[in-house]
């Protein structure tokens, strides 16, 4: 039982490597049921009618790319699907626009997407809350160029988008406080529906927006974004990292059993100086 | 021999080689992983000074006065100008006006956003006709979990009893942020073994 309390942590971190290695390389393709919080997620896109123009922040770093990546990728992939019209911008500066630029691009020619018509990217700009509030009298008064330096009444996508009021929909993708000013000063102050997609630390919390109707649907992490995935009939890289998450979560599980059983001997033994 | 670089595995080399230098403080603190710690601090700094520069100097001062003419950017650069002002003893006050500007816009924003977006909707939510397993559960929840954070009179009797309830709650709602970020930290992980195996070294599809 003393080996259990003393193992190295180093044993540890190697286990947790092979968990991960074994299924990338060769995927043991575990299911990944659906939650009602990511189906509705998938219902309430399905519902916007086509060529609406959707709201898409990218509000994460780059850091947390292996969750929020695959979500914004499903979220532009079920956009473009449905013909809805993409203005993508970021609140984070470091990253964020970067990231949107080359998603929006790359997810963008998939459907055969022109910038400007069908998606823009408006990009940075300091003060996320003015230019949250601010977005609701204008979004060239915030944003008066794009990501590129094009100006926005230059864009034909931008001359429908003016403000809250001409946008339909807001896809979140955050991993940070974002999410939050993004209910409860966009959605609470001006009605503009939402769904978020945020990593699986934020989950807990923006499940209470789920129940107050605040936002329609709800991605966790990675198990989030699989579930979404699978929705949209694909298999990406949430769907292949699920494998991995499963099997390591079997292994902390089992971590934690040896660990308690370890503790509870120890306590139970008596020690030297009472048991001579 | 140009050609041979621009092959992914030596494009994607500086990016593997600080992912591996970063994990090699998983064995013990090393030179590798304190150069990569330095580089990621500096590249930081650098690109966020950059960045700063031109959403702001150039993309909300600049361009508004020289394009757009818009003279009333001058008040907020003005105020911008002046949080410089604690540099200089003699009128090291005036960094004042703009804190008083910002402290006083934020509190006004943030109470209306804690208020009108948060409290509000939640305790609305929690307003419940009992007539569900999952209704009784949310607001015994919400009660005891209110009345252990009631620090006024001490957890005896009926109140204790009511406030270990409580502590149930608040240690299952724990567990729950507890479990999450397990998963969000493997996720990480996943990430970028996915990325060493799959985009750097193509051992797996």
């Amino acid at each position: 039982m003393d080996r259990i309390q003393s193992v190295d942590r180093r044993v540890l971190y190697t286990l947790i490597f092979i968990s991960v290695i074994i299924p990338v390389m060769w995927p043991l393709h575990l299911p990944t049921p659906e939650t009602p919080e990511a189906r509705a997620f998938f219902d309430a896109v399905e519902a916007i009618p086509p060529g609406s123009v959707v709201l898409f922040p990218f509000d994460f770093w780059p850091s947390t790319l292996p969750e929020t990546e695959p979500m914004a990728v499903a979220g532009l992939r079920h956009c473009f699907r449905r013909d809805l019209k993409v203005v993508g911008l970021s609140n984070v500066g470091i990253g964020g626009p970067s990231v949107a630029d080359r998603l929006l691009d790359s997810i963008g020619a998939e459907y055969g997407k022109v910038y400007g018509v069908d998606y823009v990217n408006l990009g940075y700009k300091a003060g996320y809350q003015a230019v949250l509030l601010g977005m609701a009298n204008s979004i060239a008064a915030i944003f008066p160029t794009d990501h590129r330096g094009t100006r926005l009444d230059s864009l034909p996508l931008m001359q429908r988008a003016l403000n809250y009021d001409s946008l339909s929909f807001v896809l979140i993708v955050s991993d940070n406080a974002m999410a939050d000013y993004w209910v409860a000063l966009v959605n609470a102050r001006y009605g503009l529906p939402m769904v978020a997609g945020v990593t699986a630390v934020m989950a807990p919390k923006m499940l209470s927006y789920i129940h107050t109707g605040q936002i329609k649907g709800l991605l966790g992490g990675m198990k989030g974004a699989a579930e979404y995935e699978a929705l949209l009939g694909e298999s990406d890289m949430a769907s292949r990292g699920m494998d991995a998450q499963s099997l390591i979560h079997l292994l902390i599980i089992g971590f934690i059993i040896l660990g308690n059983i370890g503790y509870v001997a120890s306590r139970r033994r008596p020690s030297p100086a009472r048991a001579g | 021999m140009p050609e041979l670089f621009s092959h992914p595995f030596f494009t994607l080399l500086p990016t593997a080689f600080f992912t591996l230098a970063i994990f090699s403080f998983l064995y013990r603190d090393n030179p590798f992983f304190k150069f990569a710690e330095h580089v990621f601090a500096g590249l930081s700094a650098g690109y966020y000074c950059g960045l700063i520069f031109q959403s702001v100097i150039n993309q909300q001062v600049w361009i508004p006065l020289t394009q757009d003419e818009r003279w009333l950017v001058l008040v907020p650069a003005a105020l911008g100008v002046l949080m410089f002002a604690r540099f200089v003893p003699k009128i090291g006050w005036m960094m004042r006006l703009p804190l008083a500007f910002v402290i006083g816009s934020t509190a006004g924003i943030m109470f209306i956003q804690q208020l009108h977006g948060m409290v509000l909707p939640q305790v609305g939510r929690t307003i419940l006709p009992l007539d569900s397993v999952e209704n009784v559960l949310l607001v015994i929840g919400v009660l005891s979990t209110l009345i252990y954070f009631y620090f006024s009179k001490p957890h005896t009797g009926p109140l204790g009893w009511v406030a270990s309830v409580g502590i149930a709650f608040v240690m299952v709602a724990f567990g729950a942020h507890f479990g999450y970020t397990v998963m969000a930290r493997v996720s990480l992980l996943i990430g970028r073994i996915q990325f060493l195996l799959i985009d750097w070294l193509h051992l797996a599809s």
